[in-house]
């Protein structure tokens, strides 16, 4: 789902661009990479996705305007994902801000890399076993307790604890394949 | 420490790093530390059911900003709504007139029509009796529409003749029109116009623009002497110069030119308002006494000084249904004088409406319609008929003038006169009335005078001196 060729891409966003419908499939294209490339440079989930949403808000209505010059669609989410980060964080109250936010508008191609690189790691998630996969998005979405999610699987605390580390290996795995390749 | 399962390690670690705070690793195992990088990629993972939620977001902002949520006019469908005075009959006339067909009708227990709904062609025409109070006018009352209905039909002579067969006239004749279509406008008994066209082939913009462009450039001075109109009473006495007298004091003539016409008698021309009046003759001459229709500034106070100057009152001024105070006179050289006042301007009667126009009392007024018609391409522009074919009063367009006319109603009422008639071309005019049924009394000829004139005989009796000028 990640993965499509140049050509394809283009064919879909002129395709949303006739019929806003469309738009979906550019949005489940995109999603995980631009919820990485967020969440690596602000501070918690909320603000992760609110800055999420707006990115494919901003996208969706300005879809007609882009225009195909070589660089991938990514590229100019990315940018409505840097200035809405940038905006973001010079609203933030001076207090707040005393933590600096990890904000650069001249994003390297590494940057994009790590961001490419949690992505996949998001979309690992997907393949796991379902068991493992619930615990996961229980521990870590959820922020839940390994007590928690073991009353709330019914497991015993030492299972839920195997299944999490279990689960990290495989995504460790992937996350391998992908940084090495 | 390092009895601590790996499972357990790993877990401490997370529970660290989902605190926000930095792990100490220099003890960890190593697989729990190469982990903990997947950790670090775990943390801020989004809620299980964002994807979803937003994926749902933003088809409802799709749908929000697609065309028929916006908030741009939608219309479906589009009908007119008049007003007319007597709804009733209307409806009966667009049934006959147009094979209009009645879906629905409120009336009240008088008959009056609150809202009726008819059915012509594929639209719907709806219409109401008058409610001043809801602001409902009738053409009537506000004194015509500014609004003209229009009718594609698939013959419009035919159409045109039903129409006019149920009480409608025609305002402008049946003709090809440059932009494909064949059309006229019929005048129906409410006051209301209506375009009636057939098309007859297809024309491009360009090509309309084009003839359009034509119709727009200056044009050509009409051939006539200079404050001619297209008609002009032509008055023949024996007494010309005291009716030069008479048309002086009664109303106020102005004499523009005298001299000596061809036929040795009197020849003068004076002014009356805006319009000329042609009066000739002299002793022994055919006399052509004439009917005149002629508005002036005060009907009363006109009406007096005619009787002062020897006419005889054939009825005194009154006001009139038809929102005229008029009073009729006979001079004392035989001519009947209509004199009116009316409180609108006559160009907003019609356009052609002039102080002087002449009145003909033929046997047949139809009879006559048909002729000018034909002769001279005149148009029918209102009338007041029985029904059954006897015609009470009419207005004939003629060039930019306007003739009235009505049936004779007794003996000695048809006052056959001759009219002056400026036209473009004399010699088609003057070959187009004999074909119409006028007998020649004199072709095309030049005369001193600087016109070229034809002069025909209608079949009632009426001489026509056509003529453009040509010097």
């Amino acid at each position: 789902m990640n993965q499509v060729t140049e050509a394809d891409e283009r064919l879909l966003i002129e395709a949303a661009q006739q019929d806003p419908s469309r738009f979906a499939e550019l949005y489940a294209l995109h999603f995980h990479r631009i919820y990485a490339y967020i969440s690596r440079r602000v501070r918690n989930r909320d603000e992760t996705q609110d800055l999420t949403a707006h990115v494919f808000q901003q996208a969706l209505a300005n879809l007609e305007k882009f225009k195909w010059r070589g660089a991938p669609f990514s590229a100019w989410l990315y940018r409505i994902a840097a200035n809405a980060i940038a905006d973001y964080t010079r609203k933030l109250p001076r207090e707040a801000n005393s933590e600096p936010v990890a904000v650069s508008i001249a994003d390297t191609e590494s940057n994009f890399d790590e961001s490419e690189r949690r992505a996949s790691v998001y979309r690992a998630i997907e393949s796991l076993p379902d068991d493992q996969k619930r615990v996961i998005v229980m521990r870590f979405a959820d922020e839940k307790s390994i007590r928690e999610i073991a009353v709330a699987l019914g497991r015993s605390e030492g299972a839920v604890k195997q299944l999490q580390f279990r689960a990290m290996e495989n995504l460790r795995g992937s996350f391998s394949e992908k940084a090495n390749g | 420490m390092a009895e601590r399962s790996l499972n357990d390690q790993l877990d401490d670690l997370v529970t660290t790093m989902l605190a926000g705070r930095r792990p100490d690793l220099s003890n960890e195992d190593p697989l729990v530390v190469q982990l903990s990088e997947v950790v670090e990629e775990l943390r801020n993972l989004p809620s299980a059911d964002f994807y979803e939620r937003l994926k749902e977001e933003l088809t409802r902002s799709i749908e929000m900003s697609s065309p028929v949520q916006k908030l741009e006019p939608v219309v479906r469908r589009f009908s007119t709504y008049i007003c007319v005075s007597n709804a009733s009959a209307a409806i009966d006339f667009y049934v006959d007139a147009f094979g209009a067909k009645e879906l629905m009708r409120l009336a009240e227990p008088s008959g009056k029509i609150g809202h009726a709904e008819l059915q012509i062609g594929e639209s719907i025409l709806k219409i109401s009796d008058e409610y001043p109070e809801y602001g409902a006018l009738s053409p009537q009352s506000l004194g015509g529409s500014p609004v003209k209905l229009h009718l594609q039909v698939d013959n419009a002579d035919d159409f045109a003749r039903r129409a006019v067969a149920a009480g409608a006239i025609i305002s402008r004749p049946i003709e090809d029109q440059f932009y494909g279509d064949r059309a006229g406008q019929l005048r129906d008994p409410f006051g209301y116009t209506w375009i009636v066209a057939s098309h007859i082939r297809d024309v491009s913009i360009a090509e309309m623009q084009e003839q359009f462009d034509s119709f727009s450039k200056p044009k050509q001075a009409p051939a006539r002497r200079e404050g001619y109109h297209s008609v002009t009473p032509y008055i023949t006495v024996q007494k010309a110069s005291e009716l030069v007298e008479f048309v002086k004091q009664a109303f106020g003539a102005t004499e523009t030119f005298r001299t000596t016409g061809s036929a040795g008698g009197l020849h003068s021309e004076v002014r009356i308002g805006e319009s000329m009046v042609m009066i000739g003759g002299g002793p022994g001459m055919t006399e052509r006494p004439t009917a005149i229709h002629l508005y002036v500034p005060d009907v009363d106070d006109a009406f007096q000084r005619a009787v002062d100057a020897g006419a005889t009152a054939l009825f005194e001024p009154a006001d009139q249904p038809y929102g005229e105070r008029s009073g009729a006179l006979q001079d004392p050289m035989g001519n009947r004088w209509y004199i009116a006042t009316t409180t609108v301007p006559l160009n907003q009667i019609d356009k052609d409406l002039r102080t002087v126009t002449i009145y003909f009392h033929p046997p047949k007024a139809q009879d006559l319609i048909d002729f000018l018609t034909n002769a001279f391409g005149a148009e029918e522009i209102m009338r007041s008929d029985s029904g059954d074919g006897a015609i009470y009063h009419a207005k004939v367009r003629i060039g930019d003038s306007v003739v009235e006319m009505g049936d004779a109603r007794y003996e000695g009422q048809a006052l056959p006169t001759a009219i002056y008639l400026y036209v473009d071309d004399v010699d088609a005019a003057y070959q187009q009335a004999l074909k119409a049924g006028g007998t020649s009394v004199l072709p095309p000829t030049d005369q001193p005078y600087g016109d070229r004139t034809g002069w025909v005989q209608d079949p009632f009796d009426n001489v026509w001196y056509i003529a453009t000028t040509i010097a």
